[in-house]
């Protein structure tokens, strides 16, 4: 459901899962139930981000700069996402991410909102759908200033300054990212 | 001038008439012999001649520094270079830029190298038996000029009368509006040396100009793990600092193209210029001249001296990369 990433950090304590609420009585329902789907740190732009970080350049004294210092967070963006049951039948899912911010990136606090529906085609089969959407969370990597000595001091891609491209150009291959913004899911069970 | 200076430039321009006085910059095969291309006393028109097809690839002769500036797609675009040079002789030799073995022009080898290292520039060829004016193009130019003109000792370069050629590429190079990359010289001399009785007046004309660079041979590309040392053959520096500070190196691996000399050390940084122009589009050529100047490096050469390597090797990465960032 979820693309898991390699180098998450954080926990994923998961609570009461989405099948075993599901599963809830009608009279769960009817409360209004809001549980806890998922709690973890860490998503596709967060890596993304992190693997902005990967290399470097000398300057020209021969100085290296890691682009590594620029491309880490002290906080990595955490993501909770909630069930809110309706009837014994539908919910609604909902959940936000706090977003994470580097030195020369930040990818933006997110909300998510959907809704989860199942039927029972027979006693021992489940056939659900959800469908969420997601607002904000966009990746947005920030611009640096590049002295060139006699040519001038100019606003450049962080990464691309040592190359051969025109620093102006540079900045056309900054990263602005959207996340994955709407998740369709389909799921069917047979319990035997 | 003087009326001995006049007979000079008398004497000089009937030479360019019967056995042109422009010398090629001996490029020496891999018997590391032969004196080339002088000229061949047709008549020649300047002339736009289109350069060989260049591959893009980066070949084994070439600094690794070229292959990671072309990774962003820049390779010289919206500069010209002008190759001042043989193109109409019957003198060829052979050698290998990566392309497979050819037979070629002094002034063929030369374009075919620059175009080499920078493959979206604009090439142009002049040819040097013409003697006439080298006319520039809109935008950066740079002239590369893998010859010298060689004349009795004794003399200064102001007491020369110039060709309208060598005239306007001094001009251009003392007002700053070409850079100009002009091969050291092969005699193992200082640049402007005695050599056999005669010096290469070229050399000395150009000392002090703003977007002149001498260019001398390493026999390798320099590492600072592998370092590198002037190739036999190459004039250095010497104690001129005027000189010192103009003079760049850069690995011509005769090993591996059969070709040697500083006539190919000389479109390297021809090349280099014209990517570094294609980084900085508004840069003016002693911008760029003093960009490569200022960022070669002196780490990657044995026993490093300015008298003999000036101001070190040529390190494009370095040319193209920020004083700082932040």
């Amino acid at each position: 459901m979820r693309e898991k990433s390699g180098n998450r950090l954080g926990f994923r304590t998961v609570a009461p899962l989405l099948w075993a609420l599901v599963g809830a009585s009608p009279a769960i329902a009817q409360e209004m139930t809001t549980s806890l789907v998922d709690i973890h740190q860490g998503s596709p732009l967060s890596d993304r981000a992190r693997g902005l970080g990967n290399g470097g350049y000398e300057l020209q004294n021969g100085t290296f700069v890691s682009f590594n210092q620029w491309y880490r967070a002290s906080w990595v963006d955490m993501h909770v996402d909630l069930l809110t049951q309706i009837t014994e039948d539908t919910g609604i899912l909902w959940g936000f991410g706090t977003g994470e911010e580097g030195e020369k990136y930040r990818i933006a606090p997110s909300l998510k909102l959907g809704f989860l529906t199942q039927m029972h085609p027979s006693p021992n089969s489940t056939l659900s759908l959800s469908f969420t959407t997601t607002f904000g969370g966009k990746l947005t990597e920030k611009s640096c200033e590049a002295d060139y000595g006699d040519f001038g001091t100019y606003s450049v891609n962080c990464r691309l300054a040592a190359s051969q491209m025109a620093p102006e150009e540079t900045l056309k291959y900054l990263v602005n990212a959207k996340p994955e913004s709407q998740h369709l899911w389909l799921n069917y069970r047979v319990t035997f | 001038m003087s009326g001995t200076c006049m007979k000079f430039g008398l004497a000089a321009a009937l030479v360019i008439l019967s056995a042109p006085f422009a010398s090629a910059q001996d490029a020496l095969d891999a018997d590391q012999m032969a004196a080339l291309c002088h000229g061949g006393g047709s008549i020649c028109v300047s002339a736009t001649i289109p350069a060989a097809p260049a591959t893009q690839t980066v070949q084994n002769w070439m600094s690794p520094d070229v292959g990671a500036a072309w990774a962003a797609g820049y390779k010289g675009k919206g500069v010209t270079i002008t190759m001042v040079d043989d193109f109409s002789s019957t003198s060829r030799f052979s050698g290998n830029f990566g392309l497979g073995v050819q037979t070629q022009r002094h002034g063929e080898w030369t374009r075919e190298e620059a175009s080499m290292v920078a493959p979206l520039a604009t090439i142009r060829s002049k040819d040097f038996t013409t003697g006439s004016y080298v006319p520039l193009a809109s935008g950066l130019n740079v002239l590369n000029l893998s010859y010298g003109m060689y004349a009795k000792a004794g003399y200064s370069s102001n007491q020369i009368g110039w060709a309208p050629e060598e005239a306007s590429i001094i001009s251009y190079a003392a007002r700053g509006l070409a850079v100009v990359s002009k091969a050291a010289g092969n005699d193992s001399v200082a640049v402007g040396g005695v050599t056999g009785g005669q010096q290469d007046y070229l050399d000395l004309a150009l000392v002090g100009k703003a977007s002149a660079i001498f260019v001398g041979a390493l026999s390798t590309n320099g590492t600072t793990s592998n370092k590198a040392q002037l190739a036999w053959y190459s004039n250095y520096a010497g104690s001129n600092t005027a000189v010192q500070s103009h003079f760049l190196v850069v690995g011509v691996t005769g090993d591996k193209t059969g070709l040697y000399g500083t006539s190919f050390a000389a479109p390297i940084i021809s090349g280099y210029a014209a990517i570094i122009g294609s980084k900085f589009t508004s840069a003016t050529p002693t911008q760029i001249t003093n960009d490569l100047l200022n960022t070669a490096r002196t780490d990657t050469l044995v026993n490093y001296n300015p008298s003999v390597y000036g101001k070190g090797e040529a390190s494009l990465s370095r040319a193209l990369a920020p004083v700082a960032i932040r």
